[in-house]
């Protein structure tokens, strides 16, 4: 890919099929319009324009109309002087709270492809609105956006005037609350007194049983035993548990001594919050339910999340993402699951073009399937135009 | 009415307040009338006890006069600490304010802290046959020591918004609320003339004792760092921590990451730290060795001068011409060792 770069004709062909959209679409502005700052990346220009604030929408239409932008940017926070240079002089009011799922941040997936890694980011998102925030939070469904980010992502707006003035430390508690961060281990398992033994006149504990949560507990407890039994049924279900349990990274003794213990008995008092197992076990139990059911939200832990961020500029709800020609859409809550953004943020026309491929590209859009080797072909404007955005074609 | 014993413990609450005003106090007359002499004994004692013990302190409250005397020292207190003029020392008084509330509350009913959290405006949900108390997301975010790892609230059962808490977290949490609105309310607040000349022997006193602590805890070297030598943004985040200011979680992170690169040991950032009003030693151990690494086996990297700037903790306006010519706060520090070695 390296030398792949675009041609002067692709810039240009991007930029005419997004000045038509911006001719002929009308792009929603967020709430408190005026109060937000915008930022804008126009094709070939170099770096970011920061610090717009528009005061009329029609100023707003006019400037996307006539500038050739690739990007639109606005800030998630709102201010009394949006257009000011520094943030001290802009006067911060608040700010929505924003989560962005990328698979650029998510480990492991470089060898997926486009359309898995969103899948695999999906799962995270789903995960997302619908165990963190409508159930744990309990957010109302009004005040939360969700979109696709026309890149490899979706993002969520949470705009409950209740978090809006949350600062910095606050969010952060929030992200490491849903990345399931520094979990105590007493909060979930908590050794019982199930004997008790009498030498004359005192008592003494003669048999203790390790206590977890049931399923149905509120919070961080139910979560965990949901997914302490999520895992031990599949090990059961599994054909070759063995395996299974290597692929968790238990080793083979372990693996072993592991599943002459899951016996049917053990496993409905597992159901029950009774997990009498090693510490060894335990310690697999606990940190493999809480990976499966945390939301991954950042590659490494230095990564600082958007979340964090109360002074984030995002992508503008029905822009077009500059490096895919796809456009911030909205999903609709209940339709996370079905939302497929390569049919659902697919915008542009589908007028036959003539492209060269610089490598295989194997790509379900439309619902069609593309099998492109290197070299020429004749395909569809929107796919093109995805296809140089991620410079893997140019027009010929 | 509340009893007047409880209005004397809490002196903050509204209906304290209330009590003053029915009772026509001027403050003339109470700065002046002889009357009053004790209450502003107390006033003083508040102050300097705040600032020695982290608490105003427990007196004698049998009879009516001394609950009338202990109510009147507070809003003297108040006008003296506005007076110190010193930021550290505010947020000092407001600390052994707030503790003091908390010793007293943990022995009251739990009715008696929704009153009084009602105050504060917390959404909070109480069942009494099952002794529950919940408060929600936010109220707890704001006010509870999320620092502690137990605070953090994913070690909490969070129902539908509304954090599971017991009795004496509650507490805790007005402490902090507490603590937060005296220490706002007082920097709104201006130096009253007539306060500033019939204390000014205890203000002088106390503004001499501040002075001789910060310079105890300035001299004390700590390892081999030159503080001198700090770029511009780790000396604006140490001095900000060092008199009280909240100072964002990014900054701490820069501060004690930079340091750690630094090689500086726990115990001597803890040192540094240890400067801040509020400082607490449990809870900052946590965080330095959380940041370099000694408990989470990742050890951070400082953020570099791009960073900074975004998260606006690179204090535009004190840059010089090194910080110009560097990328990094780390190789500010560096170069200037170089200069001072050149220079010999
Ligand atoms: S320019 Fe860099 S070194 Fe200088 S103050 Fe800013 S962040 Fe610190």
């Amino acid at each position: 890919m390296g030398s792949f770069s675009t041609t002067k004709e692709s810039l240009e062909f991007l930029k005419n099929l997004f000045s038509q959209y911006y001719e002929s679409s009308k792009v929603d502005l967020p709430d408190r319009f005026s109060r937000r700052e915008f930022a804008f990346i126009t094709f070939g220009g170099k770096g970011m324009i920061r610090h717009i604030g528009f005061n009329k929408k029609n100023q707003f239409y006019r400037f996307i109309k006539t500038t050739a932008l690739s990007h639109i940017y606005y800030s998630s926070a709102y201010y009394k002087k949006p257009d000011a240079a520094t943030m001290q002089e802009k006067d911060w009011m608040g700010a929505e709270l924003i989560f962005d799922l990328d698979s650029d941040h998510l480990p492991n997936v470089e060898s997926l492809s486009y359309e898995q890694q969103l899948d695999v980011v999906k799962k995270e998102f789903f995960k997302l609105v619908d165990d963190f925030l409508l159930n744990d939070f309990d957010f109302d469904q009004r005040y939360i956006e969700l979109y696709f980010s026309g890149g490899r992502g979706y993002h969520c707006h949470v705009k409950d005037p209740n978090i809006l003035s949350l600062d910095s430390n606050e969010r952060r508690e929030i992200v490491d609350y849903i990345t399931g961060r520094d979990l105590k281990d007493s909060l979930i398992f908590h050794e019982q007194i199930t004997g008790l033994k009498r030498y004359g006149q005192r008592t003494y504990p003669s048999a203790k049983s390790l206590k977890m949560p049931t399923p149905d507990e509120p919070g961080w407890r139910g979560r965990i035993s949901r997914g302490i039994i999520e895992i031990v049924e599949e090990i059961k279900k599994s054909k070759k548990p063995i395996i299974k349990l290597k692929d968790y990274g238990v080793n083979d003794s372990d693996a072993k001594k592991l599943l002459l213990d899951l016996s049917e008995e053990r496993v409905s008092r597992i159901k029950q919050g009774k997990l009498d197992q090693s510490k060894l076990i335990r310690k697999f139990f606990l940190n493999n339910a809480l990976r499966n059911t945390a939301v991954t939200m950042s590659a490494g832990e230095t990564d600082e999340p958007v979340t964090c961020d109360v002074k984030r500029l995002i992508r503008l709800p029905g822009s077009l993402h500059g490096k895919t020609g796809l456009k911030v859409v909205k999903i609709p809550i209940n339709k996370i699951d079905e939302f497929n953004p390569l049919n659902d943020a697919v915008v542009l026309s589908d007028k036959p073009i003539k492209v060269y491929v610089s490598k295989p590209i194997n790509i379900k859009i439309k619902d069609e399937r593309y099998n492109l080797k290197e070299g020429e072909h004749i395909i569809p404007t929107y796919l093109a135009a995805l296809l140089i955005g991620r410079k893997a074609a140019n027009i010929i | 009415m509340e009893e007047l014993v409880t209005l004397s413990k809490y002196p903050f609450l509204n209906e304290t307040k209330q009590y003053v005003k029915d009772n026509n106090l001027s403050v003339i007359e109470l700065l002046d009338d002889p009357l009053y002499e004790r209450a502003r004994a107390i006033g003083v004692e508040r102050l300097e006890n705040a600032f020695k013990d982290r608490d105003v302190g427990n007196r004698s409250l049998v009879s009516e006069s001394d609950c009338i005397m202990e109510i009147l020292s507070y809003p003297i207190a108040r006008m003296i600490a506005v007076c110190v003029d010193d930021n550290y020392f505010i947020r000092r008084y407001a600390l052994g304010e707030a503790v003091h509330a908390y010793k007293n509350l943990i022995n009251e009913s739990t009715n008696f802290l929704l009153e009084i959290a009602q105050e504060f405006k917390f959404n909070i949900k109480y069942e009494e046959e099952t002794n529950k108390i919940r408060i929600y997301f936010k109220d707890y975010l704001r006010n509870a020591p999320t620092h502690y790892k137990e605070w953090k609230m994913i070690n909490r059962t969070m129902e539908k918004g509304f954090l599971h808490i017991k009795h004496k977290e509650l507490a805790r949490i007005i402490q902090e609320a507490l603590r937060t609105r005296i220490n706002s309310e007082l920097d709104m607040r201006d130096c009253n003339k007539s306060v500033y000349d019939i204390f000014s022997s205890d203000i002088k006193r106390i503004q001499n004792t501040v002075i001789t602590y910060r310079k105890k805890i300035q001299v004390e070297p700590i390892g081999k760092l030159d503080l001198k030598k700090l770029p511009p943004c780790m000396k604006h985040i140490l001095s900000s921590i060092q008199a009280g200011e909240n100072v964002p979680h990014m900054g701490r992170f820069a501060l004690v990451s930079f340091l750690n690169s630094l090689k500086l040991k726990t115990n001597d950032i803890l040192k540094l730290l240890s400067t801040a009003p509020d400082y607490e030693e449990e809870k900052s151990r946590y965080q330095v060795e959380h940041i370099t690494g000694s408990i989470s086996s990742t050890s951070y990297k400082p953020p570099g001068c791009e960073k900074m700037r975004t998260y606006g903790i690179c204090p535009v306006d004190q840059i010089d011409n090194l910080c110009r010519k560097k990328r990094h706060p780390l190789s500010y520090y560096i170069a200037k060792w170089g200069e001072e070695k050149s220079k010999k």
